[in-house]
Order: structure tokens, then sequence, then C-alpha cells
């Protein structure tokens, strides 16, 4: 049986992790703020880049779409046997479920393209050991990014986006997926799974046909859509960025509010347990004393 | 017919004019420096790197832009850039010192050098450099 000294040893230790947890929480809770208020501000610049190039996309007839070299981005190539995976975790554990769902997520998806020769880009260390750590696939790590969150900016996906279009150029590569956590709210993450590249030819339609029409570009419409499909790309890659971040920060938020509680509980159990086997202690104490004393007095 | 320009400067991580109105703008286009007065011809450019500037009355403001593309549709102009800031905000000295910093960072390579950190930082400070010198050139 644990002595009163353990207990208190016990109680103690409790109370140093739930310290910490508790100011890993606080700061989670603080850094969302900002994660969200990035989502924000990064939206108006998307929703606007789309139509952008939803209007220039629809300009553009498919003879001569074909022949620029932004067509590339959107062609399907059934034969080529490589596909990539870019794969956005966190670098940093003490997530709750964030970062085993995803890792989970990629199992099934690298299960499912076995057969294939596989790229992958790592972001967030988490993603990258896991990767390391496979064995008897066809993989190969073709770029890893950690150690950007929290503070992932544009600058980052910029990078990030250069190293997958360039993968991207190669004919052998087929398509290039993406798996992240979405941030739904505060108390939910999802793991999503979309195809980056090629692009979709279901980009939202021009609202109204030819409202470029009377426009004046410059440079030509080729050369400016050759040059903005990247940086939608970009700006994609963006938003899974910030996504993962904030969904980051909820899930540490969320796993250390419920570290914090335990924490509390488990506390609670020793202070009684403790204070039980104190009150009998005094009691034998006591019935010690008294019946020494009717002993001696008898 | 309306005699100002409904000016709108957007980034990826920041939102910085939102239809304000001015009465003209000059974007560093693809091409060259071009002035847009309200009624304009609509237009698609690419922006390559430099100033944009617009006035409002007799306020005049200078922005720093880098890459980014500009449509101008009746008399709104909006602005995609990859980054913007307003030039008087840029501190020459400090984007010298991050510079240097981020340039030490890389040439020695040290053991937990975070290599894409120190190289976001390096393009950063050149972009930053660029736009003090622009701003001087401006100025002058």
């Amino acid at each position: 049986m644990a002595s009163l000294r353990d207990i208190r040893k016990h109680i103690k230790s409790v109370k140093n992790i739930k310290q910490i947890t508790y100011a890993m929480k606080m700061v989670s809770a603080a850094r969302i703020k900002k994660a969200q208020t990035a989502i924000l501000c990064s939206r108006p610049f998307a929703i606007r880049m789309e139509g952008l190039i939803s209007d220039l996309y629809g300009e553009l007839d498919g003879e001569e779409f074909k022949k620029s070299r932004a067509y590339a981005l959107f062609a399907e190539r059934p034969r080529a046997g490589t596909r990539a995976l870019v794969l956005v975790a966190g670098d940093k554990g003490l997530c709750g479920s964030f970062n085993s769902n995803l890792l989970k997520a990629a199992a099934v998806w690298l299960k499912e393209n076995r057969c294939e020769k596989i790229k992958v880009v790592c972001v967030g260390r988490k993603s990258r050991d896991f990767i390391k750590r496979l064995k008897g696939l066809d993989l190969e790590i073709a770029y890893e990014m950690v150690g950007i969150f929290p503070k992932a900016g544009y600058v980052h996906a910029e990078l990030l986006t250069g190293k997958i279009l360039e993968l991207f150029s190669g004919p052998e590569v087929r398509g290039v997926s993406l798996i992240y956590n979405e941030f739904k709210s505060m108390l939910s993450q999802r793991v999503v799974q979309t195809e980056l590249l090629p692009l979709r030819h279901n980009l939202p339609a021009a609202a109204e046909g030819g409202k470029l029409k009377d426009f004046s570009f410059e440079p030509e419409r080729r050369p400016l859509l050759e040059a903005l499909l990247p940086r939608y790309v970009g700006a994609q890659v963006y938003r899974v960025l910030l996504e993962s971040q904030a969904a980051e920060l909820a899930a540490r938020m969320n796993a250390m509010e419920a570290a914090s509680k335990n924490a509390s509980e488990l506390i609670d159990g020793l202070t009684l347990r403790l204070n039980k086997m104190r009150q009998t202690m005094i009691t034998t104490e006591l019935s010690e004393i008294v019946s020494g004393a009717e002993a001696l007095g008898g | 017919m309306a005699h100002k320009l409904l000016l709108t400067i957007l980034t990826p991580e920041k939102s910085f004019l939102t239809d304000k109105e001015v009465d003209f703008v000059t974007l560093p286009a693809f091409g060259g420096e071009m002035g847009i007065l309200p009624g304009h011809i609509s237009l698609v450019t690419q922006l390559k790197e430099g100033i944009l500037t617009y006035k409002d009355g007799h306020k005049k403001e200078l922005f720093a832009v880098l890459s980014g593309f500009a449509e101008v549709n009746r008399n709104s102009v909006l602005v995609l850039a990859e980054e913007a800031e307003l030039a008087k905000e840029i501190n020459e000295e400090s984007a010298r010192q991050a510079y240097q910093k981020a340039k030490d960072a890389l040439a020695m390579r040290g053991k937990d050098l975070d290599l894409d950190a120190a190289q976001a930082a390096l393009r950063r400070a050149v972009v930053r450099l660029k736009i003090s010198e622009l701003k001087k050139k401006y100025k002058s």
C-alpha cells in the first residue's frame, strides 16, 4: 500500500503535468485566433483569383488553349506510372488524433496505389518521419518541409508550389494528390483527400459569357493564363497550409484541455485518498493512545 | 460618368484596400508603368515588382507590389499581388540586416538549420531591399 509520502509525490507530479498541459492549451488558444484571421484574410484573394482565372479560361478557345503550356496542368495522363502525394501533417505531437488520423488516411492511400511508383512531398515533421519509417514500398521523398508551423506564410506556399509544379512537369507523373486536415470548427477537424493536379476542368464557369470581351490584355491571353495558373495552385496550397495549421492548433487545444481536465480529476481522487489515509492514521493513533491510557489507568 | 476609381489591393496574407475611392492609379505593368484614370478601357495585365501609386485628392500613397495581376473593369481596379506593402512602412536598414542574417545562416549551414525558413527569409529580405531601392529611385 502506498504511503502518504508516495501519494503526495504522485499529486505533485500530476500537478506539474497539469501546469504544462494547461500552458500548452493557452498557447494554442492564443495562436488559433491568428491562424483563423489568416484564413479569413486569404479568402478574398483566392476568390478573386479564381474568378479572374475562370474568366480568362472561358475566353480562350480550345485550340489555342491546347497549344499553351498551361494545358499541361489540365491534361489527364492516363499512361504515366508515377503518382505524387503531398502530405500535410503537423510538426509536433500532443494534439490528439490530429496526426494519427492523417497518417492513417495516408497509409490507406499508399496501400491503394502501392503498385505504382510514388513520390511524396512531406510537410511537417510527423509526415516525414512516417514516410521514412515505411518499408517495402516504391517510395521516394521528393521534397520535405519541416518546422514551418505555426508560422506558415505565403512564402512557404510558394516554395512548396514550385516544387510541386516541378514534380508535375515531368511527363511520368500522373497526378498530385493532397492529404491534409481541414479546419472545420474549433471542435472538429476532418481529413481531406483531394486531387491537386491535374487541374479539373470544372473551374466555375464564367458568370456571364464573354465578360472579358472588350478587355485588352497585356501580355496576350495565353501567357497571362500561363502565369496565372501556377499562382492559382499556389493560392490553393497556401489555403491548405493555413487550414492544416489552424486544425492542428484546434486539435492541440482540445487535447490539452482534456488532459488538464483529466489531471484535475486525478488530483481530486488522489487528494481524497490522501485525506482518508491521513484520517485513518489519526484514528488508529488516537485509539492506541486511548487504549494505552485505559490500560495504565485500569 | 463616375469620376472616381474603386481600388482594391489584395494579397494572400492581407487585404490592403477594398473598394477605396481614388482619383488616379499607376500600376507597374508588365510592359511598363501604366496610369489608370476613371473611364479607362477594361484590361487585365500582369504586374512586375515595382511601385504602385494612387492619388486621392491631394493625398498620394505609394505601395510596393511584387509580381501579381491587375484587372481594370469599368471603374474598379483590382490588384492581386503576391506581396504588397506600404512603401513608408519598409525600413531599409532592418531589411539589410535581415538579409545579412539570412545569408549568414545559409552560409554556415549549421546542423539544425531550417533550410526552408532561411531561404524564405532571404527571399523576403531581397524583396525588401529591392523595394527600398525602388523607393529611393522613385523619390529622386
